[in-house]
């Protein structure tokens, strides 16, 4: 045997387990995703047992395509909520970056603080954001709409002004677990305690940004935006990629969150559907997390493209 | 084109003063170049006058105006980097014309003064390409096309060709002579090399920990040294001291000086000639010979052991450990005082 033979033996056992771990999983989703297969039901005690005589081809996936009302919904939203997220980490994860990479009195102290919010548990995060900031009657939320009320109210009896103050309207708290809100209130919490992830990836590339080429456009006349534009964006394109691939696939998967908020209530991902339809139809559940397998590969093609080419670069 | 003047100027960083009241009046169109050893102060007067570090103290004026308080790119002066500090995601073309568009120039006043500059230093294949896929040399032009386009009054240069190999370096060199040649604006330039300072400058001026030693031509640094540290850094290799002990007796006499204890005595290397024993000025062992070819440097060590070189045509007959005599004509000899390292005129 050459050397080549025996290190493909010796890799064997990994690869084989790695297969496996990933390969029966998938290859079972795909199998019960053919069959009809619920965890009970009184009219057809024989579905309850993954057999093939249950064979139903497409059937489960027509089901969820067509005849489910959430799969669509749930599409959309997935993509709208990892959408808002990474444009607002993004946009603040820059924001802050530059900030506070002057130094300043107690920039150590400060950037520990800022990283901190990633080290909360993701369920523990959706519980304080959704009691303690956006709860309409005990939160910050509540709170502050109490005191703006109040304030308004005490300026009404004012000479003169008050009746300018006495148009305003009486402002409502948003109830965040509502089916219109409770997307809002996922991205904001999901965006908090993720916004330091990009803060930091970012702060660590802008230490390496050339001061020479600043001082060159310094020269050159540009603005501190220009600078800003023209050199620090670009020098960040390659972080930005990392910090969009990454957060993209760990929110194609977020369910703690939905959960907490509002049991799936007007705001549904993939996951939290398949999860939905394991509490019964397990033939559905699997159709779906087929598409869930699809709908990955496309976003991770479309970001390893955009990644790999800065990468090149 | 402007002239520039500096009245006790001062750099202080928190407690410590690095730049100690230098004045200086440096001439509409001159080619000025600042010498000195490393952490001397030379790049923080350069980024001074280009408005990149402040001034503590003193005046900075360029033409009539003092700029102590003009922003950076309101002075008119443009900087080429010892690293070139070229925007890497930019074409060489926008790498140019990046400072007109901030400024707001027509895009066929760019266009042209982009390739008029392009066309000057020979890139114009290159407009296209990133900075990245460029020699050093190239992107070292592309440097300073860009600070041609803007067409400013002074041209400040940090150490340019310190990255560049040995033959690319004389051939930037020249370049960079005829740059000046042909636009004839006001250029300050660093380095510490001397040779770069004695073929570039109208004008070199000598920095010791921040202060100024002296200012002149370069012949004028090379043959009235106004002190012992310019003596010994203008000259390649380094002028030789002596104590007045190291000397002959007959020394005095052949110089036609006194000379005392409490004096240096400068002779260049290449100024010793061989000469009988009975003339000589200094007499030394040799211990070592470099022959470069067209010259020999002779390592010499006197008996009193004062080690000195000479700078001769051949490589000597003597072997290594045999006595060779030197000569100097008298007018060609340096004095300078022991305790201040000032010069005496003899
Ligand atoms: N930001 C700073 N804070 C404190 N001291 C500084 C700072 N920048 C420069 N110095 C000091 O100022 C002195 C002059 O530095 P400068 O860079 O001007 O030297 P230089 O003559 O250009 O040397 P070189 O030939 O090595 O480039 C040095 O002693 C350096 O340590
Ligand atoms: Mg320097």
């Amino acid at each position: 045997m050459n050397n080549r033979a025996i290190a493909r033996l010796l890799q064997t056992p990994a690869v084989l387990l790695l297969l496996v771990w990933m390969l029966v999983p998938l290859g079972l989703t795909l199998y019960f995703s053919f069959l009809r297969y619920v965890l009970n039901s009184l009219r057809k005690p024989e579905w309850t047992v993954p057999q093939l005589s249950n064979w139903r081809g497409f059937g489960n996936y027509e089901y969820v395509l067509y005849k489910s009302k959430d799969f669509w919904f749930a599409i959309q939203n997935s993509l709208f909520i990892v959408g808002s997220i990474l444009v607002i980490t993004v946009v603040l994860g820059l924001a802050i970056a530059v900030l506070v990479n002057r130094s300043f009195p107690g920039r150590g102290i400060v950037r520990v603080l800022l990283i901190s919010p990633f080290f909360v548990m993701p369920a523990v995060n959706a519980v304080l954001w959704i009691n303690m900031i956006l709860d309409p009657v005990l939160g910050l939320n509540g709170l502050a709409v109490e005191g703006i009320n109040h304030m308004v109210a005490g300026l009404k009896d004012f000479p003169l002004l008050g009746h300018f103050f006495s148009l305003w309207p009486e402002l409502e708290p948003i109830s965040f677990r509502a089916t219109q809100t409770s997307a809002y209130a996922v991205i904001m919490m999901v965006a908090w305690q993720w916004t330091p992830f990009a803060v930091l990836i970012f702060m660590t590339s802008l230490q390496s940004e050339d001061q020479q080429q600043k001082e060159a456009a310094l020269l050159d006349g540009a603005s501190a935006w220009s600078q800003f534009i023209y050199l620090t964006i670009p020098h960040l394109a390659r972080p930005i990629a990392i910090v969009v691939m990454i957060q993209s696939i760990f929110h194609l998967s977020l369910y703690a969150e939905i959960e907490i908020v509002s049991r799936g209530n007007g705001n549904k991902n993939l996951p939290y559907l398949i999860g939905e339809f394991t509490s019964n139809n397990i033939g559905a559940a699997s159709a779906t997390g087929i598409f869930a397998v699809i709908l990955a590969n496309i976003v991770a093609i479309f970001l390893l493209r955009m990644v790999g080419k800065n990468l090149v670069d | 084109m402007a002239s520039l003047t500096l009245r006790n100027v001062r750099k202080r960083y928190e407690a410590a003063e690095v730049i100690h009241g230098v004045d200086l009046d440096i001439e509409d169109g001159e080619f000025v170049v600042f010498v000195g050893p490393s952490g001397c102060g030379k790049s923080t007067l350069l980024r001074m006058i280009a408005g990149l570090e402040e001034i503590s103290d003193g005046s900075i004026s360029i033409g009539e105006t003092e700029v102590n308080e003009v922003a950076a790119s309101k002075r008119g002066v443009a900087m080429v980097f010892q690293t070139y500090a070229l925007y890497p995601h930019m074409t060489v073309y926008k790498n140019m014309a990046f400072g007109l568009k901030q400024a707001k120039t027509p895009a066929d006043e760019i266009d042209r003064r982009v390739r008029a500059a392009a066309d000057i230093l020979q890139i114009t294949d290159y407009l296209d390409r990133s900075p990245r896929h460029l020699s050093g040399g190239q992107r070292q032009r592309v440097a300073i096309g860009r600070a041609i386009v803007r067409d400013p009054k002074v041209f400040l240069f940090d150490e340019p060709l310190s990255n560049l190999d040995a033959a690319l370096r004389v051939q930037t060199r020249l370049e960079i002579a005829r740059l000046h040649e042909r636009l004839k604006t006001t250029m300050i330039y660093v380095t510490h090399d001397q040779v770069e300072a004695m073929t570039l400058a109208d004008k070199i001026v000598v920095l010791r920990d921040g202060v100024i030693e002296q200012v002149g031509s370069p012949i004028a640094l090379y043959e009235k040294p106004q002190n012992a540290f310019v003596a010994q850094f203008i000259g390649s290799p380094k002028m030789n001291f002596f104590a007045a002990s190291d000397l002959s007796k007959k020394a005095s006499k052949i110089l036609k000086t006194d000379l005392t204890d409490d004096m240096q005595i400068g002779l260049r290397p290449e100024h010793m000639q061989v000469c009988k024993a009975a003339d000589a000025v200094v007499t030394g062992t040799l211990e070592l010979v470099e022959n470069l070819g067209e010259v020999a440097l002779v390592h010499l060590i006197t008996d009193t052991g004062a080690s000195f070189i000479a700078k001769t045509e051949k490589p000597p007959k003597e072997a290594k450990g045999e006595a060779i005599s030197f000569t100097i004509l008298p007018e060609l000899a340096h004095y300078f005082d022991k305790t201040s390292g000032h010069r005496i005129e003899s």
